[in-house]
């Protein structure tokens, strides 16, 4: 039972890890500093996922990424572009629309659990 | 090399190459950065752990399908599968038959001459299956991987997005009037066998007698050279069959000029059985007298002849015309 549970919440949460990772990249983040933030505010996630995903957010050009050498270690950064604000910006709006629909049907069925 | 070199390595290799030294910096120093200075192996371990399998990191990385063939292409190949595989293997069937009759020495036993088609055909099937499905599956994978198209919207057997005007296409078959598959393939396998037997009656058709070691073939029913001379009549006929088990194959269902086709097929060879039975040297007089004597009927040869083909042609003409009136009625349904 807790299996289905568990591939049922990783259904729920895989569209949303875009739209968390989007949300972290205002200011520019290298890999590991971006998953310690996510985790700071309770999303953990598959990193098999994320390193792959940054990549891709480059591709699609919504991220730009840059190698910074000044530290101990080389780290790439990545920043949101202005294409990437603009589709965060849609794409949060697109959210919050679908989370308070859902939160009114689910108010709704307990509204109708009496009968 | 060390554990992390060796992860990064396992990860880069399945990586394209231009890729590879971008990916496999950032990886260093990711791993680097999940790890406390002069880390145990044991720490290692567990951070490795949390990038997981590096078949499935680099897959994610080469966003590449880690399936052969997905969604959207596999109702069409399935489907495809299905309409190829059984043309694939009634023409092998075919192609193999018309070798064995060709190819046939002719001196073996009926059941001899089964076992041979048994043995030299199943293997063969067998092949252009797993070689069908083999090309069809390697084309499909092919698509899967150059379709740039990123939606995964399942496509249909025009390879397009399914529209409601796609219900249009298809008319629906009532029951009685389809032609299913099995017809067809009975069909084809019945000329296959008829023709066999004809072009070897003289070993196949006749008189088996048991003297202990075994059976053994006595006399043939037919002369076999009175039988071969008509060849081109019979090749004919052969052609027709075939040429009409198609045709019903892509129709799919009785219509008149399925019936129609049937019509003529059926005349001809009704036409080439009366011609080939009126000659009166076709029956082996040895056979006569043996199959006489056995039953302890005393007839005139030249008598039991001509009764018997007068018999079997009628019996042929009662058939055709059952055969040629069911289609027109299926066709009419």
């Amino acid at each position: 039972m807790s299996q289905l549970l568990n591939s049922l919440t990783t259904e729920l949460r895989r569209g949303t890890l875009t739209l968390a990772v989007l949300s972290q990249l205002k200011t520019p983040q290298y890999g590991y500093s971006l998953v310690q933030r996510l985790e700071n505010c309770g999303i953990t996630i598959d990193q098999s996922t994320l390193y792959p995903l940054l990549r891709r957010l480059e591709k699609q050009e919504l991220v730009t990424s840059t190698w910074d050498t000044t530290e101990s270690r080389p780290r790439r950064y990545y920043v949101l572009s202005a294409f990437g604000i603009t589709i965060y910006n849609q794409l949060r709006a697109e959210w919050e629309k679908t989370s308070q629909e859902l939160s009114l049907l689910m108010k709704g069925e307990n509204h109708h659990e009496p009968d | 090399m060390n554990l992390i070199d060796m992860y990064i390595h396992e990860v880069t290799r399945r990586l394209p190459e231009r890729n590879r030294e971008d990916i496999a910096l950032e990886l260093q120093s990711t791993i680097a950065d999940m790890l406390p200075d002069d880390p145990t192996e044991a720490e290692v371990k567990q951070v490795l752990t949390q990038l997981g399998n590096p078949a499935v990191l680099a897959s994610n990385y080469r966003d590449r399908p880690m399936h052969l063939i997905g969604p959207k292409y596999f109702d069409v190949y399935i489907n495809l599968l299905k309409v190829v595989l059984p043309i694939a293997m009634i023409i092998t069937f075919i192609v193999l038959i018309g070798k064995i009759i060709v190819t046939s020495s002719g001196d073996q036993t009926i059941g001899a001459f089964i076992a041979m088609i048994i043995s030299q055909t199943v293997w063969q099937l067998i092949s252009t299956a797993m070689q069908t499905a083999f090309w069809i599956t390697l084309v499909f994978a092919i698509i899967e991987r150059t379709d740039k198209v990123a939606d995964q919207i399942p496509v249909t057997m025009n390879f397009k997005t399914w529209t409601p005007d796609d219900l249009k296409q298809i008319t629906p078959i009532p029951i009685k009037k389809r032609i299913t598959k099995w017809h067809v393939f009975g069909s084809l396998l019945w000329t296959a066998i008829w023709a066999t037997v004809y072009f070897n009656a003289s070993n196949l058709l006749g008189i088996y007698n048991n003297r202990g070691q075994g059976l053994t073939f006595e006399s043939p029913i037919f002369n076999q050279n009175v039988l071969q001379s008509y060849w081109l009549l019979i090749v004919l006929i052969i052609a027709l069959e075939i040429a009409l088990a198609i045709y019903k194959a892509l129709k799919k269902q009785w219509t008149n000029k399925v019936a129609i086709f049937n019509t003529v097929t059926q005349i001809v060879a009704l036409g080439i059985l009366i011609v080939i039975f009126t000659n009166p040297n076709l029956w082996n007089d040895t056979f006569i007298i043996q199959f006489n004597e056995a039953l302890s009927i005393n007839k005139n040869v030249e008598t039991w002849a001509a009764q018997t083909s007068r018999i079997t042609i009628a019996v042929v003409l009662i058939f055709t015309v059952i055969d040629i009136i069911d289609g027109f009625r299926k066709a009419r349904l």
